[in-house]
């Protein structure tokens, strides 16, 4: 029988590795550019603990250990991180920007062809509000999806405040509260309609909440959904989505940045901003984020928060859909021959010079380094000394 | 941002005609595709339709193998997958109800309170699972692919969950309604990413909700448009 890895996860080959590893090296660097520390949290967690935050939607993947205790595997970062600063960085103020490169482990039914392993890039900016804090996590967003090498992207921004006023304004009872938030949930905006037009829904909000999802475009959705909630007498609720789009708009940022009130699908637990990712070809977004202003609060440590996170594999799909392959990494020489002692002072020669060097006991040099795609090698030989080959460009 | 093919899933069965009619007055060039053969795909100009069985629509639109379709309300929710329902296209309206045999209501009370569960055969083990949630009644579900009505006959199952459109194939059966599950009609939906990055996905629906608009509902009742069912 083939031996095999359990379903969803898989290993990586080594010129997909260096692939995935000079991306996030250079997602990092974009990172730490704006001030933003690196961070690592383990990778069961205690399950309890991480549903006590709530807004968790993904499933994890969960296992008892030899306490007793039910433990998942970290089925995201941002809770962990909620729970660090709640408890070991209790006594430091903050702000805290924090970034991270994680996996995450997410339980995925049967047939459906889900990693259930999945590598997340991403950032928590904690204990910071106001627009200036929204406009940073979503031109760091930007800026890391550009530094990834897609040219093709589009960040999607929107305000659950919007929603939320809407609702209230309603005047209608929690049932039917619930059942609007269900249906923006799930993506099912003809239930949406239907609930909109249920009797006794305040004059005016019904008709708003119809036109919500619709709402897209630039400063121009944003105007109008300030228009919007002005006729029903709440203008100030888009405003701090306003002056963030300002902000980004003087920076250059927003030839990739939509504003698109139909996102407010993925999370519950989101208490203002709002982001998505996606590029062409994706299927799914790319990664997302927001502002969960409470998350901390429920586990004892009043801060607000916000920050976005994306999948390495997937933006790796959407470089391929754009024409990146995947490259075959080589060494730049391959050294060898009988005196081994000089062969090893040549290849520490060229390595100070910062060339990647093999070194070869095969006796024909030159063959070994044509396996290896290596277009430079030499062999040292005690009598001969020193001899060069290579292979140029055809 | 140079034009991808815009792909439709349409679903083959029931639904299938009125979704051609209907993509043809949204203005798509639906040449070849009401009489498509054996063909799977059918390209015409910067859309391709390709065509799908009903219950795999909403697959191939979450996986972005399309970036938009047509699909049934009950197909969608017991696909139970991530895609955008947009609009109600206000045909195939069907109904899904729990029937048990004529004359059996005293005996699956009685058996419900002896076990504290009854057996429900259907096609949907989703729908009938969340139903049974919201209504607090513990159930064993058997999956079948066909002919539902049989279990009850012949004891396998206390009930079944089915679309029912006049009734009559449960009366035939001497099967009646205890109650109604939901009801369905044809949805435009799409993938979610299409639906952000892709104007043509929201054009369509806009189009295709102004369509909808002027069209009365169907009646879920009398017309449905499932042969398979009467």
């Amino acid at each position: 029988m083939l031996p095999q890895t359990p379903r969803g996860f898989r290993d990586v080959l080594p010129d997909e590795a260096a692939w995935r590893a000079s991306i996030n090296d250079d997602v990092q660097d974009c990172f730490a550019s704006w001030g933003y520390m690196p961070i690592e949290t383990p990778a069961l967690e205690v399950l309890e603990t991480m549903e006590a935050a709530g807004g968790v939607t993904a499933k994890p993947i969960s296992l008892f250990d030899s306490d007793g205790r039910v433990l998942a595997l970290r089925p995201d970062v941002t809770v962990p991180i909620a729970r660090l600063v709640a408890s070991r960085l209790s006594s430091e103020e903050g702000p805290f920007r924090f970034r991270y490169k994680e996996t995450v482990f997410r339980e995925e039914e049967n047939l459906r062809a889900q990693a259930r392993e999945v590598t997340q890039l991403g950032i928590e900016s904690i204990g910071l509000v106001g627009i200036e804090a929204d406009a940073e996590v979503i031109s760091i967003f930007v800026e890391a999806l550009a530094a990834c090498g897609l040219r093709d992207f589009t960040v999607v921004i929107c305000s659950v405040d919007v929603l939320h006023a809407l609702i209230a304004g309603a005047c209608m009872d929690g049932g039917w509260e619930r059942a609007v938030l269900s249906a923006y949930h799930t993506s099912n905006f003809v239930e949406l309609e239907e609930l909109s037009r249920a009797e006794g829904v305040a004059d005016g909000f019904g008709e708003a909440l119809r036109e919500l999802p619709h709402l897209r475009g630039g400063r121009e959705a944003i105007e109008g959904c300030r228009a919007m909630m002005g006729e029903l007498g709440c203008p100030q609720v888009p405003i701090s989505l306003l002056e963030t789009w300002d902000i980004l708009e003087a920076c250059d940022v927003t030839e990739h940045v939509v504003v698109d009130f139909s996102i407010l699908t993925s999370f519950d637990y989101y208490t203002g901003l709002v982001i998505e990712a996606y590029a062409p070809g994706s299927g799914t977004a790319l990664g997302s984020g927001g502002r969960y202003d409470t998350m901390l609060a429920s586990y004892g440590r009043d801060l607000p928060a916000a920050g976005f996170a994306f999948s390495l594999e997937r933006v790796m799909q959407a470089l391929a859909e754009q024409g990146e392959l995947l490259r075959k990494r080589t060494p730049d020489v391959v050294v060898g021959g009988s005196d081994s002692a000089s062969v090893f002072r040549l290849a520490a020669e060229l390595r100070a010079e910062g060339a990647k060097v093999c070194i070869t006991a095969e006796e024909d040099v030159a063959a070994e380094a044509m396996r290896l795609g290596s277009r430079r090698w030499c062999t040292v030989d005690a009598g001969t000394g020193r001899s060069w080959g290579g292979q140029t460009d055809e | 941002m140079s034009e991808r093919v815009l792909r439709v899933a349409v679903p083959k069965g029931s639904l299938f005609p009125e979704s051609v009619d209907l993509l043809g007055q949204a203005g798509l060039d639906v040449t070849g595709l009401d009489d498509p053969g054996r063909h799977l795909r059918i390209r015409n100009g910067d859309v391709e339709f390709i065509i799908v069985r009903a219950t795999d629509a909403p697959t191939f639109t979450a996986y972005g193998g399309a970036d938009c379709a047509i699909s049934g309300h009950d197909t969608i929710v017991e696909a139970g997958l991530e895609v955008i329902e947009l609009v109600d296209l206000k045909f195939g309206g069907c109904r899904f109800v729990v029937a048990e045999p004529e004359q059996a209501a005293e005996r699956v009370e009685a058996s419900y309170r002896s076990l504290g569960t009854l057996r429900v055969a259907t096609k949907y083990p989703r729908i009938t699972k969340a139903y049974h949630d919201s209504i607090g009644m513990q159930v064993e579900i058997i999956k079948i692919n066909g002919n539902v009505e049989l279990a009850p006959l012949i004891g396998m199952a206390d009930r079944i969950v089915d679309i029912t459109a006049t009734g009559r194939t449960l009366r035939e059966n001497n099967l009646h309604i205890v109650s109604d599950v939901m009801e369905s009609t044809a949805r435009f939906i799409a993938n979610p990413a299409s639906l952000r990055i892709d104007r043509r996905v929201r054009e369509l629906a806009d189009t295709l909700r102004g369509i909808a608009a002027d069209k009365t509902p169907s009646a879920p009742i009398a017309g449905s448009a499932n042969p398979t069912k009467s």
